[in-house]
């Protein structure tokens, strides 16, 4: 029963993994992805460790996924074309890579047969929450607050990089909402060194927060 | 237990469980159009059968038999895999959840908990497999190659990325009520005191937080955006029609369902009705069969709470609903976990 199942889910995740790298169509490859995801979470409920399974559907195929799937969607990807004569120098190299990963793979599983078994105090409750919850605090601490200091340091880069007022596009206007701009486009005399920006409702407050005293005629674009 | 009978069990279990989700959810239809009706000062579908109760039905038998029309553009497998995914992944979060606590089976001693899988990690399914539904709304979007329809999905997948960070942090206050991630332990430790240790009243913010979000997460009225009729025709299925458009409608619904059935688990505690352990004893069927009804009932309400909303909010404009998510309910629910892990720090033996 469980040979079957697991014949099953490395079957489809094999599969969906070849699937990824022969589709033309960049959003059959990303789903064909999501499959791969999802078939690995089955691979980890049967090793009895559903916590990993659950995280992993929802971090990849639940979080990562969707905004690759976003992006393709968004930015209407056509279908990649034959490009066999550029590419064709990376065919030697693929062989040579692959190679490679077979001997570490046969190495693996040779060292895998001859070390000795070291049987678990308890086997069945290494993969569950609590267990898992026990030792990151203890015994992993470490790595557990540099691997969360990491983390947020990506999400600060992040919202730094999102935040940063860039110049703008010359028909870009000043629309109710918070909307960031630079001084420049406000009042063309200033020029475009400037990279003073404010952040306003209106163009009225704008042109308040900015000190700018008359502000009716839009600005001039050549 | 014999495994013969153990794999027969659950399959009973299965097929009695989705039985009954699948009717309350037909029935949720009727009702909103008849509620619907009534706030409105209009009488709502009341000819098939008496009293309307026959409509359901009817409708069912209207979508099976409509014409399927798929568009020339579109891109077949995709626009035929869509719906799937979204009904699939709206029933699978079924399992875990706990109908009602352990019962005798009447002239057997066959004693079974009322939930059909109980997983160490079952909030987490839970999550895992909703955050996976989104694809369904996404693909169906992109693959019915409609501006409407594009536009319809992408606004479904941004509302639902953002609100379900509020909803998974609005939980974590449950997780930390409960030391644990199975929703079998978390209704269980919401039992005792009369009905007063339901997590509702230890965790009041984060359960506000859970309801806002949860009607987001189900892209429903005042949250609506994604169908909103005035701006794109019927957004992300607005190409679907015949039984592929009654998978998305049975999944919206579905998934109303579950969330209105998590509220009830987490906050409402799940099966307990109050008083219902002294008269009738634990463990006996007349205890699971009340256990079970008033569960029913929770979710029944909520039900009726998203029906009452439609008919009394209008929508948000989206920017509103993205400020909403991200500057408001986020920041709410971070203060809310900080106010439950105060609490149980003062009383570790709440």
């Amino acid at each position: 029963m469980l040979v079957l199942l697991f014949i099953l889910f490395a079957g489809m995740a094999i599969g969906c993994a070849l699937a990824v790298v022969a589709q033309r169509n960049p959003l059959y490859s990303a789903i064909s992805l999501i499959g791969v995801f999802i078939s690995l979470a089955c691979l980890y409920v049967m090793l009895a460790a559903p916590f990993i399974a659950a995280v992993q559907v929802i971090v990849y195929a639940g979080a990562i996924m969707v905004l690759v799937v976003f992006v393709i969607m968004l930015l209407n990807v056509e279908e990649e074309e034959r490009r066999r004569q550029r590419l064709k120098f990376l065919v030697p190299a693929a062989v040579v890579l692959s190679a490679v990963l077979i001997a570490e793979v046969a190495f693996i599983l040779v060292t895998v047969q001859e070390s000795r078994v070291t049987p678990v105090s308890d086997g069945s409750s290494v993969g569950l929450t609590h267990s898992i919850g026990s030792e990151l605090f203890t015994q992993y601490l470490l790595p557990f607050e540099i691997t969360s200091i990491l983390i947020l340091m990506a999400i600060v880069g992040a919202m730094t990089l999102a935040r940063r007022g860039g110049p703008l596009s010359p028909n870009a206007r000043i629309v109710p909402g918070a909307t960031q701009i630079p001084l420049s486009l406000v009042d063309p005399a200033v020029g475009h060194e400037s990279t003073l920006a404010v952040e306003a409702e209106t163009t009225e407050e704008a042109a308040r927060l900015l000190g700018l005293n008359q502000l009716h005629e839009p600005p001039k674009r050549d | 237990m014999d495994t013969a009978l153990d794999i027969g069990l659950k399959l009973v279990a299965i097929t009695v469980a989705f039985t009954v989700v699948i009717l309350i959810v037909a029935y949720t239809v009727l009702a909103e159009r008849r509620i619907l009706g009534f706030i409105q000062g209009r009488l709502g579908p009341n000819r098939v059968g008496p009293g309307g109760l026959l409509q359901p039905f009817a409708d069912l038998l209207k979508f099976i038999f409509k014409e399927d029309i798929v568009p020339d553009k579109s891109t077949r497998f995709i626009y035929f895999l869509a719906p799937v995914i979204a009904t699939m992944a709206a029933l699978m979060s079924m399992i875990v959840y706990p109908f009602g606590p352990e019962t005798r089976i009447p002239f057997t001693d066959i004693s079974l908990p009322l939930t059909i899988a109980r997983l160490d990690v079952g909030l987490l399914y839970v999550l895992g497999v909703t955050s996976v539904g989104v694809y369904g709304i996404m693909l169906a979007g992109w693959s019915s190659n409609n501006k409407y329809s594009l536009m319809g999905g992408l606004r479904a997948s941004a509302q639902m990325i953002s609100y379900e960070l509020a909803l998974g942090l609005s939980l974590i206050g449950v997780i930390l009520l409960a030391g644990s991630l199975d929703l079998g332990t978390i209704v269980e430790r919401q039992s005792g005191w009369h009905g007063a240790r339901w997590f509702i009243f230890f965790h009041p913010l984060g359960f506000i937080i859970y309801m806002i979000a949860a009607i987001a997460e189900t892209n429903r009225v005042p949250f609506d955006l994604p169908e909103a009729e005035t701006e794109l025709v019927a957004g992300f299925h607005t190409e679907y029609s015949a039984m592929k458009f009654a998978l998305f409608f049975l999944a919206e619904y579905i998934n109303m369902f579950t969330v209105s059935m998590l509220a009830t688990t987490l906050f409402l505690g799940g099966w307990n009705v109050p008083f219902a352990e002294d008269v009738f004893g634990r463990g006996s069927f007349l205890f699971g069969l009340v256990s079970a009804i008033g569960f029913i009932l929770k979710i029944v309400f909520f039900l009726f709470l998203y029906i009452w909303l439609r008919g009394t909010l209008p929508r948000f404009r989206f920017d509103q609903l993205m400020n909403f998510g991200w500057k408001v309910l986020i920041p709410f629910a971070l203060f809310s976990i900080f106010l439950t892990a105060t609490l149980i720090f003062l009383f570790p033996g709440l």
